[in-house]
């Protein structure tokens, strides 16, 4: 049987923890802990204890000290700790009970808590043989985790057909139905100007951001005849669409012949 | 052994985008015998480990692979400009080294054993692959049942669960820091 009582839970004058500032040179905030059992298994440590044979009373007023010097409350981690804490408690009060007869070690009341720091101490220990294996492992690359390089603009983008034109004008008309469409504008917008328009923005090999095009448009309505222009010089080989993903914007250019020949100006 | 077949060899591996199994090299070339594979494989290895290349053959996965020597790794980091690489946060090793153990695995058993609840970094495992859902449990509630998956092995250069290592090995480790504490 453990020799320990359970004290009076720290009143001020009796408290025998330190605070963070003085004491052991420890500072530890329960930030610093995975969770309750990593807090547990920390102190039992700290005091060189048997895991087998907790006392109980220190390690449970231990542990109620550090959760009092926490600083912020988090109720999710506030309420993981306070269970393991009611559980010290509980195994306490059934350890102070009056028995007849000693207990088999099978019934000790901290039997339960004790395989599962047995347990999580397990774990503690492959994770730091994990976290040694992913740091020798982050330092040898390989080719298919690489990003493209930086500074290169890769032009051999996947080409987009109309369905994913149309897919992705769609996404932004749902967009724009969200917005307010009382307002009505009262401009007129041609086929004919539009592609004007839009060609000027594609002249001299510039690059044109699909998505952030149709965003510009004044209107619903100028957006619709927009993407038909679009479609159309898609349609005549005239532009290129290309996506680098799939839910990414799709980008568009002139193709290289056309802009020489300039048969559209 | 010919030196014809570790050279088909170390271009398929070259070429594959992700660890190549011995299998796999025989179903490419039909009629070779798994064992000569290996030799060359074992060879190609070799070769590149003796010569201090600035890429060598790597066994992770349970397969082959080329990686860059990992004493080059400023340099690369610097040429793709990537400042550091992220590390896994010690929730989410915590939770893979409980799953890797136990599996295969509920939230709520991966939660007991961690005792704290891991609904939140056990999605954010599987949205990196390092964990997989292989079914549900016929428990109340039927709740998915996790495994580690084929990219967890590969990202702790690992060629299969036999690898992590063992209770006995676990026990050393514990016994290790007991020792530096004391």
């Amino acid at each position: 049987m453990p020799e320990d009582v359970l004290d009076p839970l720290p009143a001020e004058e009796a408290a025998p923890i330190p605070p963070a500032e003085a004491g052991d040179g420890y500072q530890v905030r329960l930030g610093a802990f995975e969770g309750p059992l990593d807090l547990l298994l920390f102190l039992i440590r700290k005091k060189k204890i048997d895991i087998h044979d907790i006392p109980i009373a220190t390690i449970t007023r231990d542990y109620l000290g550090y959760l009092e010097r926490k600083e912020r409350i988090n109720l999710d981690r506030e309420a993981e700790f306070l269970f393991i804490a009611a559980l010290l408690i509980y195994i306490k009060s059934q350890m102070l009970l009056p028995r007849e007869t000693d207990l088999a070690e099978q019934d000790d009341p901290r039997r339960v808590l004790v395989n599962r720091l047995l347990e999580y101490e397990k774990v503690k220990a492959a994770c730091s043989v994990l976290r040694g294996r992913e740091e020798a492992q982050i330092l040898q690359w390989r080719r298919n985790f690489l990003p493209p390089l930086p500074g290169e603009s890769a032009l051999d983008f996947v080409e987009v057909s109309l369905f994913d034109l149309a897919e992705s004008f769609f996404l932004l008309m749902k967009r724009r139905a969200a917005e307010d469409t009382r307002i009505i504008k009262g401009r007129d917008v041609s086929t004919e100007e539009k592609m004007k328009e839009l060609l000027g923005l594609l002249r001299d090999g510039q690059v044109l951001d699909f998505l952030a095009y149709f965003e510009t448009q004044a209107s619903l309505e100028e957006a619709l005849v927009s993407f038909f222009c679009l479609l159309e010089l898609v349609k005549t080989r005239t532009a290129v669409a290309a996506q680098d993903e799939i839910f990414q914007t799709i980008r568009v250019w002139l193709r290289k012949d056309t802009r020489r020949a300039g048969h559209h100006e | 052994m010919s030196n014809e077949l570790r050279d088909i060899i170390e271009s398929l591996i070259f070429i594959s985008q992700d660890p190549l199994s011995v299998d796999r090299i025989a179903a490419v070339l039909e009629g070779a015998a798994a064992t000569d594979i290996q030799a060359a494989v074992d060879e190609l290895a070799r070769g590149y480990a003796e010569a201090g290349r600035g890429i060598r053959v790597v066994h992770t996965g349970g397969g082959y692979i080329f990686t860059t020597h990992p004493d080059h790794d400023r340099w690369v980091r610097k040429l793709l400009q990537i400042e550091r690489r992220n590390k896994l946060s010690s929730a989410a090793l915590e939770t893979l080294a409980a799953i890797a153990y136990h599996q295969p695995v509920t939230q709520s058993e991966v939660s007991a054993i961690r005792g704290v609840d891991s609904t939140y970094t056990l999605k954010t495992l599987l949205d990196k692959k390092l964990l997989k859902i292989v079914g549900r449990k016929k428990a109340p509630g039927n709740p998915l049942v996790y495994r580690t998956s084929e990219r967890f092995l590969q990202y702790f250069g690992l060629n299969g669960l036999d690898e992590l290592p063992s209770e006995e090995e676990i026990g050393k480790i514990l016994q290790e820091e007991k020792a530096s504490e004391g």
